[in-house]
């Protein structure tokens, strides 16, 4: 074998810009980098002048640390943590409450069913309702409008929970229009349903990194959407994808240190079995890296997008901003 | 003198791996397996959803919800001594619940009305933390069978700690809650003490769940409430028995995490609640760390990079393909190496309040590090393995 592969697989842009639609339902296994992109494709939006909303659906907030380090926490109603930004969390418990509210009109009423221990106890061992009320509320913030015709955002960003699959998040409006007969719950979920299936309006952005466990259960996530639920999804965003580390024109650079005398001293550095050994290392990971991104996008049919590896993490907006270009291309570069 | 691998795997019957997804858990409970193999125990790793190699490589792939042995001429290979065994099983969750309906159903009527309840149908593996209870359930019938020294339980990804060790518990309160008794017997619930105060906020709720749901739900749900309440007393005194083997003398917990900062927080908020819960924390087993290939490397300081250059460039003048560009190599050498002390550095940074918990609690702490390739067969395992116990042999990081 010779030489180092590089990166670059030759693909087909995805149609549109991760901007575009109303709502960009992001997705992926815990570790994957998910809250990541959602911070910068939220950071990139804002700053090209839309109305940006942010819903994390975990147990903590990660997005307004990212974006607004040492802000208070945004809470179930959230709030604006940068010009044009809003951020906040839904908590399924105070999404029903809402719901509630809004289905009932009376509050002092669900008030005191929110209170009962045994509603509670009801609430936490059944399934499917936190999935449905999180969704119904993202449709309900979709709704919202400053003026007639105005939406109150221009684009929705769903930090997706990431447990299971991801699917059962967005399958359980199917299941319930499929479980229920008649009732409002029933017509509810199907306008929640109507709203994942739009093409135009809704799309679902899954991140992987490219390494075994992660390729594999990404593709098998395209496949089970577009045998089933139906959602639209139109590439697949690689997380932390290591870089070549050697210089283009050196693309052997380990196997000639590996093949420097072993007891040959080198004042001041390590041993030449070390380097060549840490040398040979990047290249591996750096190859196996390269042979995942591959497969993804074999195996899914999908373009990829890469975001590459940071040494240093993200250590603030610019960072974000960088990574924002990857996906969306540069600030100044959509007015043209 | 913190526990050792050795002593947990020679004294308990159960390990218990616990940590966050995309760590390399199971490849972590299969190296420990491994590790008792070696020590002669005859020992089952039980994995939820391997990765696909690494089942082939276990044997488990094909074999649903059974222990299969592996074959003696390869456990050769691996230095288990005569007396040791390796098996390994994938569980499936959904027919390990199926099974449990099945044998505590009083009978075949109310088992059928469970199993084809569409409430069970679409949330059996949802409801109230089900498939975790299910592994723990197998755990404890394996436990039984006696076949095994040691069971070691790679358990499924929660990201929320410990939900799988909480949710027998968690079924219960919910089979037992009131407002549960008032769907299966409302004639019974009145005649409690407290009944009106009681009635009245419950019939309230109902009524409420009925408008807001549609009333098709709610027969459902108490249809199959009630067919699941014939179950409720086998399932509380069996809950009650696996939480007492998980959290007994017989059993050890070691948490497997990686260097990524998430990782990190999820394993220091799975040590507060292991410590909570009581369980006997054993230690924490690192994978993939970036470390050096040989200890006490270190890198020129800032007024020596040119002579290390210089002697670097002339080392690689024999070179053919370098020869004239030797100096531009070991410029991009000496990067490669600036990098990986970068890499060294961030994760040494990274795990440094993990290992220092757990030098204060007593725990071991494991580093293993990153392999040049993903770890998918036995002799990964092995390598790993030498990473994770202190046998006396060369630790080996296994490319493919």
């Amino acid at each position: 074998m010779s030489g180092v592969t590089r990166g670059g697989t030759t693909l087909a842009e995805p149609a549109r810009s991760l901007l575009d639609p109303r709502l960009v339902i992001v997705t992926g296994k815990g570790g994957t980098g998910k809250t990541t992109v959602v911070a910068a494709l939220a950071l990139a939006a804002a700053e090209r002048g839309r109305r940006v909303l942010v819903a994390e659906t975990g147990r903590e907030e990660h997005v307004p640390r990212i974006l607004a380090p040492g802000s208070d926490p945004v809470g179930y109603p959230g709030c604006e943590i940068r010009p044009g930004l809003t951020a906040m969390r839904i908590d399924p418990y105070q999404a029903l409450a809402e719901y509630l509210g809004l289905q009932l009109r009376m509050p002092a009423l669900v008030s005191r069913i929110m209170r009962y221990k045994g509603f509670r106890q009801l609430m936490d061992a059944s399934p499917g309702w936190r999935e449905l009320i999180t969704l119904g509320k993202v449709w309900h913030l979709e709704q919202q409008e400053i003026g007639k015709g105005e939406p109150r955002y221009d684009l929705l960003l769903v930090d997706a929970p990431a447990t299971g699959h991801g699917l059962t998040f967005l399958d359980v409006p199917r299941v319930v229009v499929s479980a229920l007969r008649a009732g409002p719950l029933r017509r509810h979920a199907t306008w929640v349903e109507e709203m994942l299936r739009d093409p135009i309006a809704t799309l679902l952005v899954p991140v992987a990194l490219a390494e075994e466990l992660p390729a594999r259960e990404t593709v098998e996530l395209v496949a089970r959407i577009r045998e089933g639920v139906g959602v639209a999804v139109d590439r697949v965003v690689i997380n932390a994808v290591l870089g070549c580390p050697f210089p283009e024109d050196l693309p052997d650079l380990d196997l000639q240190l590996a093949r420097i005398p072993e007891d040959r001293e080198l004042p001041g550095l390590p041993p030449v079995p070390v380097i060549a050994s840490c040398a040979s290392h990047l290249r591996s990971r750096f190859e196996l890296n390269q042979r995942y991104v591959e497969e993804i996008t074999r195996a899914s049919g999908l373009p990829t997008q890469t975001l590459p590896y940071l040494r240093t993490g993200i250590r603030g907006p610019d960072d974000l901003e960088m990574l924002a270009e990857v996906l969306v291309g540069p600030a100044d570069g959509e007015a043209a | 003198m913190s526990i050792t691998p050795e002593q947990i795997v020679d004294g308990r019957r159960i390990i218990v791996c616990v940590g966050s997804g995309g760590v390399g858990k199971t490849t972590i409970s299969a190296s420990l397996a491994l590790g008792g193999a070696r020590r002669g125990r005859r020992v089952l790793v039980l994995t939820i959803d391997p990765a696909k190699r690494l089942a082939d490589a276990l044997g488990v792939r094909s074999l649903g919800n059974r222990p299969r042995a592996i074959p003696r001429k390869v456990l050769n290979a691996l230095g288990v001594p005569a007396e040791g065994r390796l098996s390994a099983m994938m569980l499936d969750m959904k027919r390990t619940f199926d099974d449990l309906v099945e044998r505590f159903a009083e009978d075949a009527v109310v088992r059928e009305r469970i199993l084809e309840n569409p409430i069970y149908q679409h949330a059996s593996d949802a409801l109230a933390g089900s498939t975790e209870y299910s592994a723990m359930e197998k755990v404890f019938e394996l436990c039984e069978r006696k076949d095994f020294d040691l069971i070691v339980v790679d358990t499924p990804p929660s990201q929320h700690a410990l939900d799988f060790l909480e949710a027998p518990a968690r079924l219960l309160e919910f089979l037992d809650s009131r407002l549960v008794q008032l769907l299966l017997h409302p004639a019974f619930a009145a005649g409690r003490f407290g009944f009106r105060l009681f009635q009245r906020s419950a019939r309230q709720v109902l009524k409420t769940l009925e408008r807001v749901s549609g009333i098709s739900f709610l027969e459902d749900i108490s249809e199959f409430l009630l067919a699941f309440e014939g179950m409720s007393e086998g399932f509380r005194e069996r809950a009650g028995q696996v939480h007492a083997l998980l959290f007994g003398p017989e059993s050890a917990f070691v948490l497997a995490a990686g260097p990524a900062d998430e990782s990190v927080a999820h394993a220091t908020a799975f040590l507060d609640r292991l410590e909570e819960s009581g369980a006997t924390v054993a230690g924490i087993v690192l994978n993939r760390m970036r470390t050096w290939p040989a200890a006490g490397t270190t890198l020129p300081p800032p007024g020596q990079r040119e002579a290390a250059v210089a002697s670097l460039a002339e080392a690689l003048e024999g070179e053919a393909e370098v020869r004239g560009n030797a100096r531009r190599a070991a410029q991009a050498a000496l990067s490669v190496l600036d990098g990986y002390a970068a890499m060294v550095q961030r994760d040494r940074a990274a795990t440094a309040s993990l290992e220092e918990r757990a030098r204060e609690s007593g725990y071991f702490w494991r580093p293993v590090p990153e392999f040049p390739r993903d770890v998918h067969d036995l002799e990964g395992l092995a390598g790993i393995a030498s990473f994770v116990f202190e046998a006396g042999e060369e630790k080996v990081a296994v490319g493919g």
